[in-house]
């Protein structure tokens, strides 16, 4: 079960920092930072840079992602931002702008 | 493989506007607020104003003015709080502000410094005979 979870109608506007995971349904405006995986769920906002060890994008992230892992961008996901990770895929559907580094 | 974030967790979309949780290993520098429930097992530094009920537990805080429908405090406040409902501050609870609910409880224990204000309106029968 997630560490934390941020329902679809609860706005964070500020820091959240977490050592666990991470799920977004609702919107988040600042800057997110977890040691663990970090999920958005379809519907939800994001207007923060995201630090997390994986990153599930299925909603709206505007912000730059840094991933120690992966980021998975699902169908449906909207990503404007530069991407750093390790591993990353990019769905059918899903809507990307940005930069990417694999650290290669 | 892509995973299917809903699939992992029992009917998100049900329990997505009234399930929120801030986990303990979690922290928010910033205001919370929207439309559903809370519950804060880590801490808050700021504001926070929900539809919802807000549940502080025990290990939890918030450091901020609360607004919410109830307010359940079983870990450590410091703000002051008006919920349109019941404020209820448990034994293990620590809280430092002014307290405003239709109804507010103390439990044994519980360690409080402010102000209570409970508005209520008295039942009819008893308004009349100590003629409030």
């Amino acid at each position: 079960m997630a560490g934390t979870i941020i329902g679809q109608g609860i706005t964070i506007e500020g820091e959240l920092t977490s050592d666990e995971e991470v799920v977004i349904a609702g919107t988040v405006r600042g800057k997110l930072s977890a040691d663990g995986p970090v999920t958005v769920d379809a519907g939800a906002v994001v207007e923060a840079d995201i630090g997390a060890s994986t990153l599930s994008i299925g909603g709206s992230v505007t912000g730059n992602v840094n991933a120690s892992e992966r980021v998975d961008l699902l169908g449906g996901a909207r990503l404007v931002g530069d991407v750093k990770a390790a591993r990353l895929t990019i769905a059918d559907g899903a809507s990307f702008k940005g930069n990417v580094d694999m650290d290669v | 493989m892509a995973r299917g974030p809903a699939a992992e967790r029992s009917h998100p979309s049900e329990t997505s506007e009234s399930a929120s949780v801030l986990g303990r290993g979690a922290r928010v520098r910033g205001r919370v607020g929207g439309e559903g429930d809370l519950r804060v097992e880590g801490s808050i530094e700021g504001d926070v104003a929900l539809s919802g009920e807000l549940s502080i537990e025990e290990g939890g805080s918030v450091a901020g003015n609360v607004g919410a429908s109830t307010v359940l405090i079983g870990g450590a406040l410091t703000g002051d709080v008006a919920a349109t409902g019941a404020v209820v501050i448990r034994a293990s609870a620590k809280v430092a502000g002014n307290m405003s609910g239709a109804e507010v409880s103390l439990e044994e224990g519980a360690s409080f410094s402010g102000r209570i204000e409970a508005e209520f309106d008295l039942p009819a029968e008893l308004a009349g005979r100590q003629g409030r």
